[in-house]
C-alpha cells in the first residue's frame, strides 16, 4: 500500500543500497507530503537508519536517486536538518550545552567565521523550546540521556531549516520526554516544518504520526496514518518475528487503552 | 662563545614552542580518537624525508617537508582506506600502515646511504642539545641565531593561524563527523588539512626532538590536560602550560644527571600523566580509560 503525493517535499526513486554487495534497501521508491510528522517503522535491521543516512547522501546509493523540494541535495542542504542517534557521539567530548547547539548555526555561518551574538541568541530560544534554559552552560558529560536527546533536537533547530531527520530521537528516553518532544515536533509541523522520524514503538507511532512508512529492506507501506496502520500490512513488515506479532496484536486489540500511557 | 644560560633560554625556549605546536594539533587528534594517527604519521613521513633529501642533497630543502608531507597524507588515506573498504581493526590499520613505510625508509636511507647521510637515531631520538651550534648564517656571513629556532616560531605561527581559522570546523568535525557534512561543511577535507599539518610539525621538529619525543608530545599532554578539564578552551590552554612546563623541567633534570633532553620530556610527561591518573582516579565521574590506553600504547611505542 504505497500513496504517492503531488508536489513532495521529497521524493525517492527506485532506491537500491547496499554494504558490500549485500543489499540493504531494495528499490525504494515513495514520495511524501510536507508539513507532516512522518514515522519510519519496521524491525531491526530493516534499513530504516539507512534510508535517512541515503536522503542525507551520508551513505552513497547503488542507484536511484532523491529529491528533496524536487531539487538535488547540494542546492537545498541548509534547508535540511539532522538529529542522528544519540550514541554515535561521544558525550565525553569536553563541551557546554550551548556549544553543542551553536553548531546548528555552523552551516549558515560558512568557514573560517566565528560565531557571534546572533547565532548565541538562536541557540537560547532553540534551548527554551525544548525545555533546557537551566543547563545552558552544564558540560555534555554530565547530562541523563533524555537531556542529550533533547540537547540534540535543540541542535537540529538552530539549522533553521524546513525538512527534519531524526534517528531514533526517544531510544531510552523517559515517558514524559517523549510526550514533550512529540508535543514539540507536532508545533513544528504545525508552521508547516515536514519532520521525519525513525521510530521503534508501534502503539506511539498510532497515536502521534500523521504519516507513516513501513520498511524491511523493501518498502511495505507508505501513507497516512489511518489507511496504513493496519494488521495486515504490520505482518508483512515485521512478518515472521512471530513473538513480536503477537504483542502487535495485542497492541491493536488494546488501541486506545494502555494504563501506562493514559 | 654563547654562556650557558642563553644556550638554556633558547633550548627550553624552542622546547618549549614545539610542545605548544604538537599540544594544539594533538588536543584534536585525542578528541577525533586519532593520537595514534599521529603516531603513524610521525613514522611513515620517514621515506618522504628520505626522498626529499635525496632530490634536493639537503637536510634542509623544502623538498624534505613536502616529502614528508605527502608521505603524512598517504599514510591517514591508507589507514583509512583499510579500515573501510578492507575491513581491518583500526589499531591493527595503523599498525601495518606505519610499520611498513617506515621499514621503506629504512631500506631508502640503506640504499641511498652514498648519497643520503642521514642519521637514524637523529630522526628517531632528535638532539635538541646541539640547537645552539646550528646556526644560520646568511650569505653574507651575517649570524641569525640557531635555525631550529627559526623552524619551531614559523611552525608555531602556522599551526596557530590554523586552528584558529578553522577552530569551529575543527570542533564540529571531531565531535560529530556525520552532521558536519549534513551541514556541507567538507569534514573530510578538514582532516585531512589537520593530518597535513601534523605531518609539517613532525617533520620541522624532527632534527631537535626525534619521531618519539613528537608523538609523546602530541598525545601525552592533551591526554593529561583531559583527565583535569572537561572544557575545551581551558584543556588547549593547560595542554600548552604543560608543554612548556615539560620543556623547562626536562631540560634541568637532563642537566643534573647529564642525560638526553629529548628522553627527559618524555619521561617528565609521562610522570606527570601517572599522578594525574592517580589523583584524578579518586573522582568517580571521569571515565579515563580512554587515555590510560592511549598512554600504553605511546609506551609500547617507545619500545619498539
Amino acid at each position: 500500500m504505497i500513496t504517492q503525493v503531488d508536489n513532495p517535499i521529497l521524493e525517492i526513486h527506485d532506491l537500491i543500497v547496499s554494504y558490500d554487495q549485500s543489499p540493504v534497501l531494495w528499490n525504494v521508491d515513495l514520495s511524501l507530503p510536507s508539513g507532516k510528522l512522518i514515522g519510519i517503522l519496521g524491525p531491526n535491521g530493516a534499513g530504516k537508519s539507512t534510508l535517512i543516512k541515503a536522503i542525507m547522501g551520508l551513505v552513497t546509493p547503488s542507484s536511484g536517486y532523491v529529491k528533496v523540494f524536487d531539487k538535488t541535495l547540494e542546492e537545498v542542504r541548509s534547508q535540511i536538518s539532522y538529529v542522528p542517534q544519540r550514541e554515535s557521539v561521544d558525550w565525553n567530548f569536553p563541551a557546554s550545552v550551548l556549544d553543542v547547539v551553536m553548531m546548528g548555526t555552523y552551516g549558515k555561518l560558512g568557514l573560517f567565521k566565528r560565531p557571534g551574538k546572533k547565532e548565541k541568541d538562536i541557540a537560547l530560544s532553540c534551548l527554551d523550546q525544548v525545555g533546557m534554559m537551566s543547563f545552558v552552560n552544564r558540560q555534555i558529560s554530565e547530562l541523563s540521556g533524555g537531556q542529550q536527546q533533547r540537547v540534540f533536537i535543540a541542535r537540529a533547530l538552530a539549522q533553521e531549516a524546513d525538512l527534519y531527520l531524526m534517528d531514533e530521537p526517544f531510544a531510552g528516553v523517559d515517558m514524559s520526554t517523549e510526550t514533550a518532544i512529540f508535543h514539540l515536533l507536532k508545533e513544528m509541523t504545525a508552521k508547516g516544518k515536514t519532520v521525519i522520524v525513525v521510530h521503534h514503538d508501534i502503539h506511539s507511532a498510532m497515536n502521534y504520526f500523521d504519516w507513516i512508512i513501513m520498511l524491511n529492506m523493501h518498502l511495505v507501506a507508505s501513507g497516512p496514518n489511518d489507511q496504513v496502520m493496519s494488521e495486515e500490512m504490520l505482518r508483512k513488515t515485521y512478518g515472521g518475528k512471530l513473538n513480536l506479532l503477537t504483542k502487535v496484536t495485542d497492541l491493536i486489540k488494546q488501541k486506545d487503552f494502555n494504563p501506562l500511557k493514559s | 662563545m654563547m654562556t650557558f644560560d642563553q644556550n638554556a633560554f633558547l633550548i627550553i625556549f624552542t622546547a618549549s614552542l614545539i610542545a605548544i605546536s604538537c599540544g594544539l594539533l594533538g588536543v584534536f587528534m585525542m578528541l577525533r580518537k586519532m593520537s595514534m594517527t599521529g603516531d603513524a604519521i610521525s613514522h611513515a613521513v620517514l621515506p618522504g624525508i628520505v626522498i626529499g633529501f635525496f632530490i634536493s642533497g639537503s637536510q634542509r630543502g623544502l623538498e624534505v617537508i613536502i616529502g614528508a608531507g605527502i608521505l603524512g597524507i598517504f599514510a591517514t588515506l591508507v589507514i583509512d582506506w583499510l579500515r573501510q573498504k578492507a575491513r581491518v581493526q583500526l589499531d591493527a590499520s595503523i599498525g601495518i600502515t606505519f610499520t611498513l613505510l617506515f621499514a621503506i625508509g629504512i631500506i631508502l636511507i640503506n640504499l641511498l646511504a652514498y648519497k643520503v647521510d642521514l642519521d637514524q637515531e637523529c630522526v628517531l631520538y632528535g638532539e635538541i642539545a646541539y640547537l645552539p651550534i646550528d646556526l644560520w648564517i646568511s650569505d653574507s656571513g651575517f649570524n641569525f641565531g640557531p635555525r631550529i629556532t627559526y623552524l619551531a616560531i614559523l611552525n608555531l605561527a602556522l599551526v596557530g593561524t590554523f586552528i584558529s581559522l578553522l577552530f569551529k570546523e575543527l570542533t564540529l568535525t571531531s565531535f560529530d563527523e556525520n552532521f558536519s557534512s549534513v551541514m556541507g561543511i567538507p569534514s573530510k577535507g578538514i582532516n585531512l588539512a589537520l593530518m597535513s599539518m601534523v605531518s609539517y610539525t613532525t617533520v620541522s621538529s624532527f632534527e631537535a626532538v626525534g619521531a618519539i619525543l613528537v608523538v609523546a608530545l602530541l598525545v601525552v599532554p592533551p591526554s593529561t590536560a583531559f583527565l583535569w578539564t572537561k572544557k575545551l578552551m581551558p584543556l588547549i590552554r593547560l595542554t600548552c602550560g604543560l608543554g612548556i612546563f615539560i620543556a623547562i623541567s626536562g631540560y634541568y633534570l637532563a642537566y643534573l644527571v647529564d642525560s638526553s633532553i629529548a628522553g627527559m620530556m618524555v619521561a617528565v610527561s609521562g610522570i606527570l600523566f601517572l599522578a594525574s591518573v592517580l589523583i584524578q582516579g579518586k573522582k568517580p565521574k571521569f571515565t579515563w580509560e580512554l587515555p590510560w590506553n592511549k598512554r600504553r600504547l605511546a609506551l609500547e611505542d617507545k619500545q619498539l
